[in-house]
């Protein structure tokens, strides 16, 4: 059989999924308190609140310029307990491999998930893999669920965000999503553009300490865009984006070309907050102190007497930023 | 599509008496709000009748005792001489056995009851207004804000019913007695004018420049105003349906700066023309060319923007409508900007006051707001504006003057139907150039245009359009009609308001559209060319041929499919229409927008490259390759320079028509490809070839048609069908061969007509089968 490869009976239980587990996972993983033998691990979170989440990852490609599967997964959970006001401490792993997928490709993402890890500081402490049939999974998918606790300070929440608060937005938007589609079609122009794929953690504790955080959200799937109108179906604030939404040019022209639109596009490592009109140069300000944060900006305000998400141009017009569409059909030509 | 008179009984011989009878007449029609009782009043006066006029659940119920003679003139006179604005239809007329009268009177009536209701558009001041307005010995001279029952603002001034003044936007401003008197008098054309104003008690205006500290009023506002004007400053001049931006069409500079300022740099503006007092057209006819029909619509109350074929001796600002062999003209449409012409003594560009493709501003303060970075200065006034209503738009297609808006002056625009709608229905229309028509009994009232529906201010004032007209016509809906596309803002609205919900494709309320209009039994072809519409195979129609009747359309030729590189984008970017027919057809084309070849590889992958029928594209591309107008800055740029350019007909290209799998005939437009890339030819030449060939596939698709099915009427309706060579060309040989064409003539053929199209769809699905005949 073709050892470089994942077969079937990588999943079935036996030898060859516990020498995968050894030689891959435990390898990489192996200075955190992995323990393959143990059916349950206890953790030890020193009496703070437990915060929980839990998250999927099938991009496509696996590997995309700024990252791959492996550092998104890990990005992807501990930067949701992150905007939630906790610190993120554990991860459980699981890994879904198609049958035939690359070992050296398993083992660099893998590798990639680990390093992330011990920079983000946080422990995989569980996981399981599975194999899937040849044809049934896209090479690997990741699943996690995060623990942390929540942290002193802040807690913010939907239902402190009121009438005048601003949001603002720790770096450029649409980065992510456009790598990665760049990264997909290779279309050849991976150079241009980088996903932002990164911790938040930095960014969302420099806001714990300030009493008019009101929110905090990193802008994944559905993009800024869909950040505003879940705001807009919690509270029944409209939202107001203001023309100031910062956007990397090469982002731009691709988006242009395409005809996408960034404010629909994914991030990876943004965090957007609202916080009460008084303290946003402050918070922007903390924001522009911190590493990767020379581009973050006030980008918006909300809305009470409107019930709409409206982005402001800058030629002094307004238009609806609608909710993302499955398949986003033209209306004009 | 209306009432059919019916036919007067013939008087009872009354041996007895002498030759005095009474007789009992009722009327219909639009003879409320437009001066009808005065006039009846003044007219049975003028005779010797007695008897009473009074308003009767929404008919003119008359009873007029007298001579013979004379009550036989005034019958006949009451329709003939009937107000300019009335348009009476007779339903009854009966000899009448009650009580005598002493004398002639108007009887109260309570108008709140009445069933039909009109809401008058808004229209330019009469002749006798007029001649008041320049009378330095009448109490009303130079005044901007003189009205009558014949003339004036209603639709935008209107905010309640019943009518009276107490709910128009002149409640602020109490009578003073000789205006009192003047409503008051049955004899007086001001009787129960709602907007009747004077100097003493009406509205003012103000001038108001941001660099000043005091403001000027009345007079000395008009005359800065002028002094602005004549400096070649942009000054926003609050009229009867919004702002206008305002400079001096002579002076290139000012006009290349009001388009800087507005971020419009080549969409055509319309121009203002002064109406001289001996021939009001003397100084359009100096810049363009003018036939009668177009000078009668020019000069009609409605007093819209017609376009009209720049003249020999044209000496505009050449800014005004770059690259266009036409321009926009119109006259003063109110009292204000008779004397603002007048008194600048030359024509000045007046374009709308907003934001692109919002509605016009009415607000005094926020036009102050956000008109600040556009204009120098304003001339505000203090009437409030209910509702805008943009100016309307005409253009001559085949022969005849066509709406390409409708607004200011035609609109409210009402359509009967010769059947009865069972519910109430509220049509939303499209998503650009919008529209909505309310819907109840046999009656489709059609709004002024709103604006393009990405803008929240153009929902704002739809929301305020859709609930006005329910609340002045008393008619609550009970059912909406929108376009098929679900991310079209008026369709995401009518999903939001808790309604039943009917959607009619695109496509198909284009052609119920024309064929509601015209009104005839029978089977339609009808070509539905535009730039695009969700088509009922989720892909992007826009070249379509729909055979059938209203409710029952079934598409039955197109043009070959296209997939376009970018979806919406290609709306604004003509060169990806064009990369779109190359590619299809594997003709090598570098578009040079495109320099790293991602909009191809992104073609290839069909990532976001939506396929397309629509003919609207077609246009482009021909644009893109024969003129290099790669972006463009508003909607149809490329075609319109293209059909400019066309001055003869030439031989169109022989262009393969064949049918699909699906049985649908597919006109193929690559032959043109050639033709339209060979730089050999001049442009004017490939223009007009280009134009010669899409009207043959109009042509060659009916002719083939005509072979497999019956058909009785052909109609051109969509957008594209504004483009007037195209269309007089499909015309032609149309009739040629032996069909008669129908285009639309009362409503837009483009999007501003689907709101009509889908309440004609509904009621072929509901409401015909119950239809009289």
């Amino acid at each position: 059989m073709d050892d470089t490869r994942i077969s079937l009976a990588h999943g079935n239980g036996g030898r060859f999924m516990r020498e995968l587990i050894e030689s891959v996972f435990v390898r990489h993983l192996g200075e955190s308190t992995i323990d393959v033998q143990a059916d349950a691990v206890p953790i030890d979170l020193d009496g703070g609140e437990v915060m929980i989440t839990t998250d999927g990852f099938t991009v496509q490609p696996l590997e995309f310029p700024g990252g791959d599967i492996g550092s998104l997964a890990i990005h992807g959970t501990t930067n949701d307990l992150a905007v939630a006001g906790a610190r993120p401490l554990y991860l459980t792993l699981n890994a879904f491999i198609e049958e035939g997928f690359e070992v050296e490709q398993l083992d660099r993402i893998v590798a990639s998930l680990a390093q992330t890890a011990r920079d983000v500081g946080v422990t995989v402490s569980a996981g399981d893999t599975k194999v899937v049939r040849n044809g049934e999974g896209g090479g690997l998918y990741l699943a996690t669920t995060g623990v942390g606790v929540r942290l002193p300070g802040t807690q913010p929440s939907l239902t402190r965000i009121s009438d005048g608060d601003v949001l603002i937005v720790s770096g450029t938007i649409g980065d992510h999503g456009t790598a990665v589609m760049l990264a997909r079609e290779a279309f050849g122009l991976r150079g241009d553009v980088i996903s932002d794929a990164a911790s938040v953690i930095p960014f969302t504790e420099a806001l714990l300490g300030l009493d008019g955080l009101r929110f905090m959200r990193d802008p994944t799937r559905g993009g800024l865009a869909s950040v505003a109108h879940e705001i807009l179906r919690a509270t029944g604030f409209g939202v107001r984006l203001e023309p100031t939404v910062p956007v990397r040019e090469p982002v731009q022209a691709v988006c242009d070309m395409l005809g996408y639109d960034p404010y629909y596009l994914a991030c990876e490592g943004r965090v957007v907050a609202i916080v009460a009109r008084e303290q946003a140069d402050e918070a922007v300000a903390a924001w522009q102190a911190i590493e990767g944060g020379g581009d973050a900006a006030r980008i918006g305000r909300i809305d009470g007497a409107s019930q709409r998400v409206i982005l402001e141009t800058s030629l002094g017009g307004e238009r609806f930023l609608e909710e993302l569409e499955d398949d986003p059909l033209p209306r004009i030509c | 599509m209306s009432v059919a008179n019916r036919r007067a009984e013939r008087p009872l011989a009354d041996a007895s008496g002498p030759r005095c009878r009474a007789r009992k007449i009722t009327l219909r029609g639009h003879v409320q709000g437009v001066g009808f009782r005065p006039f009846v009043y003044r007219l049975a006066t003028e005779h010797g009748l007695s008897g009473y006029v009074r308003n009767q659940l929404g008919e003119v119920e008359i009873v007029a005792a007298g001579d013979e003679p004379q009550l036989k003139r005034f019958e006949r006179e009451l329709i003939e001489r009937a107000p300019p604005l009335a348009r009476p239809e007779l339903v009854d007329t009966s000899p009448f056995d009650g009580p005598s009268f002493s004398a002639f009177e108007i009887s109260p009536s309570s108008e709140a009851s009445d069933a039909s209701i009109f809401i008058p558009p808004d229209y330019f001041m009469c002749d006798e207004c007029r001649a008041d307005l320049s009378d330095p010995a009448d109490r009303r001279y130079r005044y901007p804000f003189t009205n009558c029952t014949q003339c004036g603002p209603r639709y935008t001034l209107i905010e309640a019913l019943p009518y009276d003044r107490p709910n128009t936007s002149m409640a602020s401003f109490p009578m003073c007695e000789d205006c009192e008197r003047e409503y008051r008098d049955p004899a007086d054309r001001r009787f129960h004018a709602e907007p009747v104003a004077c100097p003493v008690c009406g509205p003012r205006l103000t001038f108001r420049d941001p660099a000043r500290a005091n403001d000027e009023h009345e007079e000395a506002a008009l005359s800065a105003t002028v002094d602005a004007i004549r400096d070649g400053r942009i000054v926003a001049v609050k009229g009867i349906g919004g702002y206008h931006l305002v400079c001096d069409a002579r002076n290139e500079l000012a006009v290349a700066r009001l388009r800087r300022r507005k971020h419009r740099p080549k969409k055509p503006l319309a121009v203002m023309f002064p109406a001289d007092k001996e021939d009001a057209l003397r100084s359009i006819c100096e810049q363009a060319v003018l036939d009668d029909k177009a000078a009668a619509l020019i000069t009609s109350p409605a007093r819209p923007i017609v376009l009209l074929e720049k003249g020999a001796d044209y000496s505009l600002a050449p800014g005004i409508a770059p690259g266009l062999d036409e321009i926009g003209v119109f006259l003063p449409y109110s009292p204000l900007h008779e004397l603002l012409l007048s008194d600048v003594g030359g024509p000045l560009v007046a374009t709308s006051g907003n934001v692109s493709g919002e509605p016009v501003l009415i607000d005094n303060a926020e036009a102050d707001a956000r008109l600040a970075s556009v204009a120098d200065a304003f001339l505000h006034h203090d009437r409030p504006i209910v509702r805008p209503a943009d100016d309307s738009v005409y253009r001559t297609i085949g022969l005849k003057s066509r709406p390409i808006r409708i607004g200011r002056g035609a609109a409210p625009l009402e359509i009967q139907v010769p059947w009865q709608q069972a519910v109430p229905t509220l049509a939303v229309g499209g998503h650009m150039k919008a529209t909505l028509a309310l819907c109840w009994d046999d009656r489709v009232v059609i709004s002024p245009h709103i604006g393009e529906m990405d803008a929240p201010r153009s929902l704002d004032v739809f929301e305020k359009v859709a609930s006005d007209l329910q609340a002045l016509y008393g008619v609550r809906v009970e059912r909406i009609a929108c376009d098929a596309h679900p991310g079209y803002t008026t369709h995401r609205w009518a999903r939001q308001q808790g309604l039943p919900v009917e959607t009619v494709w695109h496509h198909r309320a284009h052609a119920s559209a024309l064929a509601g209009e015209h009104n005839r039994n029978g089977r339609w072809l009808v070509f539905a060319w535009d730039g695009v519409g969700l088509g009922e195979d989720g892909s992007l129609w826009g070249g379509e041929a729909l055979l059938g009747a209203p409710g029952d359309w079934h598409r039955v030729a197109s043009l070959r499919p296209f997939r376009l590189p970018g979806g919406e984008r290609a709306g604004r970017e003509p060169w990806r229409s064009a990369a779109a027919l190359h590619w299809e057809c594997d003709r090598a084309w570098q578009p040079t927008r495109d320099p790293n070849g991602l909009a191809r590889a992104a073609w290839v992958s069909d990532l976001n490259c939506p396929t397309s029928s629509a003919a609207g594209r077609l246009f482009d591309a021909a644009a893109a390759i024969v003129l290099g107008c790669d972006d463009v800055s508003f909607e149809a740029e490329g075609p319109m320079w293209l059909e400019s350019l066309c001055r003869e007909q030439r031989p169109p290209v022989d262009l393969k028509l064949a049918k699909d799998a699906e049985g649908i005939w597919r006109s193929d437009w690559q032959a043109l490809l050639p033709m339209l890339a060979d730089e050999s030819l001049s442009a004017e030449h490939r223009a007009e070839c280009f134009h010669s060939s899409m009207a043959q596939i109009v042509v060659d698709q009916a002719s083939q048609l005509r072979e497999e099915h019956n058909i009785e009427h052909i109609g051109l309706t969509g957008g594209v069908f504004q483009n007037r060579v195209l269309a007089d060309t499909c015309i032609e040989r149309l009739s040629a061969s032996g069909f008669e064409v129908n285009l639309a003539s009362a409503l837009p053929c483009n999007d501003g007509g689907l709101c009509f199209g889908q309440a004609i769809e509904l009621a072929a699905r509901y409401d015909r089968n119950n239809a009289d005949g």
